[in-house]
């Protein structure tokens, strides 16, 4: 029995990654975690020049949740390829490289220095949908057109998986995912994180420096499945669930909302091995309760007669 | 950096809504060292879902100490623990306090931020150096320690309970009408406005000074990048992303002076 689950003519071992910028690029946790045990890792973002990122405060506490306001902030492509690249070589689980932009062209030339210098990445995920910086590429993740366009224009520069990340903050994500579909990716993760805002009484400030932040872990897990279970109606192409997963059963609901393979964010920050040990106790249900077979829970949720 | 299922051997009320745990984890007690922290779960459920960043206090035995003052849901949790209870605790993390050979060392501590003061304290009189200990507070039932100017312990407080009255600077001034030093180092941990009193004092009188900053902390490791602080001239080494904004668990928390200025 196996938890191997494909997208496009890529295998994950198992369908437990890592969400960008929750594991940075994955080298501080190793004294914590196998994570050679983990389906996959996504990168931090990377984005064509280095980036500070926001001013301090840049998280809150909520309710089974929290806000950040990190503002991408990252090394940039030239220092990853350089230094951070090459500790890759050894790297058991699939790798995905995370990509953000301000212009179509700063993602295609972030996107192109990357496959001109090659790796052994299996792919890239797209971040349209960053809430805290002008310049996160919101602007084309709010847009079912401009997604489209984006999409079509990095499908010509690589072979390599094309993953559109989404953003909640929409009216109706699944014309976002359609557009990503037709534009030629192979697969679109969903969701980022939800805007939000705490405000400390005391001091009549905001709680982070730029006002707004994105809200993740259990408090939006709800709003993640449901749009999940949209998309999953709306498009072919494999959904790469997350949004405050947090034990096995929340990952079994996020695969019969339609997601094909998951990622674990938040929770990464709250307990390090928290994915390495979901690989475990998924395998555990999977045999348990689908005889091993992981594709029958894919969008199997069985609805209420209407 | 270790993850620890600790057990809380102590717990117990020091001052006014001041606590002190001792927690049971040999591999992080053996390897601390003075300024570093540990991130700690307080609770297994949905209550708090961000580990609470707290400098250590001291080590003892196998285990290490920390002293937290109930401010919020975090710190009222952690509160309610009881001996023989396990933890969630990861550690130890950042960097420490280090050059405390040369110069006179006068360590300064307020409020809770005393905690990592006390155990360099603790350290230096392990090794023999003679230094001050400064330690201010706002009255008397948050002190814990007693004032003594010929051991160099001073305490102070806001309204002249304890010690002697005024700030944590107050006492400084104490100790070098006392010890005459030649050169001094500043040591301090406390909030923020005192902070910036030491900074200045530090900047003014040209003494080597460094602060061991707080900052909110979710994975105190450097993934979330959430516990930035301002670093105005910071050293141009590592990436460049982070000469300005600087991660107070990887970078600090231990910081120079100069840097934050």
């Amino acid at each position: 029995m196996c938890l191997e689950v494909q997208i496009g003519n890529s295998t994950f071992s198992n369908p437990i990654l890592v969400a960008s910028g929750t594991f940075g690029y994955g080298f501080e946790i190793h004294e914590l975690v196998d994570v050679n045990r983990l389906g996959g890792i996504i990168t931090k973002s990377v984005t064509l020049h280095p980036r500070e990122g926001n001013p301090p405060p840049r998280i809150c506490e909520t309710a089974s949740g929290m806000l950040n306001s990190i503002g991408l902030a990252n090394v940039g492509v030239e220092y990853f390829l350089e230094k951070i690249m090459p500790e890759y070589s050894n790297l058991e689980p699939q790798l995905i490289i995370n990509i953000a932009g301000r212009t179509q062209e700063e993602y295609s030339e972030t996107l192109e220095k990357i496959e001109s210098h090659g790796g052994c990445h299996v792919g890239y995920e797209i971040n349209i949908s960053c809430p805290n910086v002008r310049e996160g590429g919101m602007e084309f993740g709010i847009s079912a057109r401009m997604t489209e366009k984006l999409t079509r224009e990095l499908r010509q520069l690589t072979n390599r998986l094309l993953i559109m990340k989404l953003s909640p903050n929409v009216t109706l994500i699944e014309d976002i995912a359609r557009a990503a579909e037709q534009g030629g990716a192979d697969a679109v993760s969903a969701i980022n994180t939800l805007v939000g805002m705490e405000i400390d009484i005391r001091t009549r400030r905001p709680k982070l420096f730029t006002t707004y932040g994105g809200l993740s872990g259990p408090a939006i897990k709800p709003v993640a499945l449901a749009r999940v279970h949209k998309i999953h109606q709306a498009i072919t192409i494999p959904i790469i669930g997350m949004g405050g997963i947090a034990s096995c059963e929340d990952v079994v609901a996020f695969m019969l909302a339609g997601a094909s393979l998951v990622q674990i964010g938040t929770l990464n920050f709250r307990e390090p091995a928290i994915a390495v040990r979901l690989v475990e106790e998924l395998t555990h249900y999977v045999l348990d309760e689908y005889d091993g077979k992981l594709r029958d829970l894919v969008g199997a949720v069985e609805l209420y007669d209407q | 950096m270790i993850q620890h299922r600790a057990t809380v051997k102590h717990i117990k009320l020091l001052a006014r809504d001041i606590w002190q745990a001792e927690l049971s984890a040999p591999e992080i007690a053996r390897c601390a060292r003075p300024g570093q922290f540990i991130n700690i779960l307080p609770v297994q459920d949905w209550s708090a879902v961000m580990r609470r960043p707290m400098s250590i206090a001291g080590i003892r035995e196998d285990a290490v100490r920390i002293i937290f003052k109930v401010v919020g849901e975090g710190t009222r949790l952690m509160s309610g623990w009881q001996s023989g209870q396990e933890v969630d605790i990861i550690g130890p993390l950042g960097n420490w306090w280090t050059d405390y050979d040369h110069e006179y060392p006068i360590l300064m501590g307020g409020g809770v931020g005393l905690a990592p003061i006390l155990f360099l304290h603790e350290d230096l009189i392990r090794q023999g150096i003679r230094h001050a200990l400064v330690l201010g507070a706002r009255t008397h039932s948050e002190h814990f320690l007693v004032h003594n100017v010929g051991e160099a312990r001073i305490l102070t407080t806001d309204d002249g309970t304890t010690g002697i009255k005024g700030t944590v600077l107050d006492g400084v001034e104490e100790v070098l009408k006392t010890a005459r030093p030649s050169a001094v180092k500043l040591f301090a941990c406390g909030p923020s406005p005192m902070m910036e009193a030491v900074r200045v004092l530090a900047m003014e009188r040209k003494y080597a000074c460094d602060l061991a900053l707080e900052q909110i902390m979710a994975c105190g490791f450097g993934n979330c990048q959430g516990c930035v602080v301002e670093r105005k001239h910071g050293p141009k080494t590592g990436p460049t992303y982070r000469h300005r904004f600087a991660l107070v668990c990887k970078d600090g928390p231990i910081f120079n002076a100069r840097e934050l200025a």
